[in-house]
């Protein structure tokens, strides 16, 4: 996970939710004055039939990112690359909270979820804008978050809506009401254990992870009864071996540095450092429903920049993995960067995708983006890498040491990509990635694990006389080759969605929202949101208008301005 | 929203950091007797006003204001010098006495009580421009959050005594404090010319209340 470092100081004041001083309240509901919900807004039920076909529903958008395979490519064209000029906000939801939205909005025939920072959510008639209901979780005293009080948004299956929150609990609610259902502990937030990411449901099964890597944790993901919360599965992210096969060179084939010798003498001295190696993971799994497996990217190692205390490739940190979706089981990995003292961990989320393999043939693949810069193109079956992109930002003096001073390499250690999701066109063998670039030192310093605290093992600090700035690139999957790149003013955190309509959207710190070519990038259209855009797109139809929407609240990493508002845009 | 003026109802105002209030604090907590189960929270807090002021602000400048302090990190700091992860002389006996409910439970009551108006000045733009630029370098509102408003185990540190966030930022540095070695790291990775600057700038922000 990306540590804490900030472009720019002071946005608008930042509306603190409550923080839940209240132990007693169990929950509290708000139902705001509003008309009764007409009977056409009753949230219908999400079967697992509509959540499998999500990628053919043009009304309806049912996962984090989009479907199972993640693609946010949406089949709804109404909206094209020749009219999308046209489109003008149709309506303004501005929530309680003023602070950094990452939500992807859920649509399920007219209603839509949204969440804001503090672990909050609406429901929202997908039309008009209009509240329905309102949950605000009560969080304990205790939350311990490196970078934001974010949330990334619920998942909905049956008649429930599934969030996760900043003190590591998993909550169930009623979708007609927002009233709680149920309610499980993750794990011990004073532990440094905290949710941010968007549940996926599948097959009857809630699957989280866990942020933490700042912290010392041991990641995981696991899976709960979606009836009643019943854990069923635990995938601990790092294995009691964690030391792996002492890589000496990244997945890319550049040398790392690693002093393989000391390393040995520190696991000879203090044993595999398993139990606070951190290996978070907090972005959505893909589902391959065909295999009945989950992929997914594992965070950094804890600490982040001092390996010293950390001998071995630290499995399965910055890693895509592959288990059993019925039994968590473990069934292949990549390491991209063994014994990483960098942070420039795998954070965005996989894509299943079909792509040409070595010799020329489709075959079922997975894409991931890397902080590194790179696009990452694996063969769904064992994992293993068939090619990586060109560049999509700089890269220099890879990879340097971090040194007790501060050594200049990049990227910095937000990327590259950071945990935005990319978007993919499979008609045009494109996915589309934001970048950040942010040129940074690394600096180390050793401290022993401090139980639960912040734990750097040094910083990563931003060279302020330095030039920041980052893009939109389409990379060409079955190349690795750049097809088209945007450069913007300032670094890129959010998100992208494709549609049917050859279009691509994705937002800017300076509050544009835009819309490109998918084909070429030619820019077609930038609404003006006031706050950062910098939460992934979502759309949907309904009452037969087309819609896109998008949170424009800014971000907490890179301090672009707050807001609290969620914009839906249709043609005029 | 700015609190009312409540310093002047305390009639001293002490600048050294061993001044004769510090001593009769202390000599107060010595002569107190050791919180007991029996003793009410209220009770409790009493000792915690010899230092930390009798309307919340503390008698010295290198001590914290802890009133509208979250109770997240209050919590945190006295189970940290309960373990001896952080140390004080102070500080450090008291906590011991205290079982976890009891440190969740003032830190409760000091949480629920209005953070005072110390009335520092705003930094002057030169100062404001250098605490800004060392902000996006190591990124102290990414935890602090925006206008360091502070969160759950994330101290407020927005109005907060200029001399005691210098001095704790320095000893973050040092090490003399030792409960967050994160801390420590990005002290390192920032020169005393912005800590100084950081300090006063963050003092002289104001108390935003939460929603």
């Amino acid at each position: 996970m990306s540590p804490i470092r900030t472009a720019l100081a002071i946005a608008g004041a930042c509306a603190l939710a409550t923080t839940g001083v209240d132990l007693a309240t169990s929950q509290e509901v708000k139902q705001e004055a509003r008309p009764a919900a007409r009977p056409s807004l009753t949230p219908s039920n999400v079967t697992q039939d509509m959540l499998n076909r999500a990628a053919s529903d043009g009304n309806n958008f049912l996962h984090t990112n989009g479907d199972y395979t993640q693609k946010r490519y949406h089949p709804a064209a109404q909206i094209n690359a020749s009219n999308v000029r046209r489109l003008r906000p149709a309506w303004i939801f501005q929530t309680d909270v003023k602070e950094s939205m990452e939500t992807s909005p859920i649509i399920v025939n007219g209603v839509m979820y949204v969440t804001t920072s503090f672990s909050q959510v609406y429901a929202l008639n997908a039309q008009t804008g209009e509240q329905l209901w309102y949950y605000k979780q009560p969080l304990g005293p205790i939350t311990t978050y490196c970078c934001g009080p974010n949330n990334r948004g619920v998942a909905v299956a049956d008649d429930k809506v599934y969030l996760a929150t900043l003190d590591a609990k998993l909550v169930a609610l009623d979708a007609k009401t927002g009233n709680k259902v149920w309610q499980t502990d993750i794990a011990d937030p004073e532990l440094g254990y905290s949710e941010t990411m968007a549940p996926t449901v599948v097959k009857g099964k809630v699957l989280i992870g866990t942020n933490g890597g700042e912290y010392g944790i041991r990641g995981f993901v696991k899976a709960y009864d979606a009836k009643d919360g019943k854990l069923l599965w635990t995938f601990d992210t790092i294995p009691e071996n964690s030391v792996g096969v002492w890589a000496e060179k990244d997945a890319t084939g550049r040398d790392m540095k690693r002093n393989i010798q000391a390393e040995k003498d520190q696991l000879a001295k203090t044993g595999d450092p398993y139990k606070t190696l951190g290996g978070g993971v907090w972005q959505n799994p893909a589902v391959d429903l065909a295999t009945n497996r989950i992929f997914f990217v594992v965070g950094n190692p804890s600490p982040d920049l001092d390996g010293s205390l950390r001998p071995g490739d630290n499995l399965y940190t910055d890693s895509l993995v592959s288990l059993d979706l019925d039994t968590g089981k473990y069934v292949c990995h990549l390491q991209y960067i063994a014994h990483d003292v960098w942070d420039l961990d795998a954070v965005s989320p996989p894509v299943l995708v079909d792509v040409r393999d070595k010799s020329g043939k489709l075959i079922p693949g997975v894409l991931h983006a890397g902080k590194t810069g790179h696009v990452y193109v694996h063969d769904r079956k064992d994992c293993s890498l068939i090619r990586f992109s060109d560049a999509m930002i700089p890269q220099e003096n890879m990879w340097t040491l971090p040194t007790a001073q501060g050594a200049r390499m990049l990227p910095g250690a937000n990327g590259g990509v950071e945990w935005s999701p990319m978007a993919v066109n499979p008609q045009l063998g494109l996915s589309y990635a934001i970048n950040l670039h942010q040129p940074m030192t690394y600096q180390v310093q050793s401290s022993p694990y401090p139980g639960g605290k912040l734990w750097l093992g040094g910083a990563f600090k931003v060279i302020p006389s330095e030039e920041q700035w980052g893009n939109i690139t389409a990379v060409d999957y079955n190349t690795g080759k750049i097809r088209w790149q945007v450069k913007t003013p300032q670094p890129m955190i959010g998100g992208v969605l494709a549609t049917a309509g050859g279009v691509v959207f994705t937002g800017e710190g300076n509050g544009k929202f835009n819309a490109y070519d998918a084909r070429n990038g030619k820019v077609l259209w930038t609404f003006n949101a006031g706050a950062g855009v910098n939460a992934p797109p979502s759309t949907y139809t309904v009452g037969g208008k087309q819609y896109v929407v998008v949170a424009a609240g800014g971000n907490v990493q890179l301090d672009f301005k707050r807001g609290n508002s969620i914009i839906a845009f249709a043609l005029d | 929203m700015r609190r009312s003026n409540t310093r002047k109802a305390i009639g001293v105002t002490q600048t050294g950091p061993l001044g004769p209030v510090f001593f009769i604090a202390i000599l107060g907590i010595l002569l107190l007797p050791a919180p007991s189960p029996a003793q009410t929270i209220e009770e409790k807090a009493q000792l915690c006003a010899a230092c930390h002021g009798e309307n919340g602000i503390p008698q010295e400048k290198t001590t914290p204001v802890i009133w509208g302090q979250y109770q997240g990190y209050l919590y945190l700091v006295l189970r940290d010098y309960k373990s001896g992860a952080r140390k004080n002389d102070i500080m450090s006996p008291l906590a011991e006495t205290l079982a976890r409910e009891d440190m969740m439970a003032l830190a409760l009551y000091f949480s629920q009580k209005r953070w005072p108006d110390l009335q520092q000045p705003a930094a002057p733009p030169d100062v404001a421009a250098r605490a800004i630029r060392a902000n996006g370098s190591v990124g102290c509102t990414g935890c602090h959050q925006g206008q360091y408003q502070g969160e759950g185990t994330q101290p407020r540190v927005a109005g907060q005594y200029r001399e005691y966030l210098q001095q704790t930022m320095l000893d973050f540095r040092t090490r003399a404090r030792g409960n967050n070695p994160g801390m420590t790291d990005l002290m390192l990775a920032t020169s005393e010319a912005d800590i100084a600057a950081l300090a006063q700038y963050m003092a002289g922000l104001q108390y935003l209340p939460g929603q």
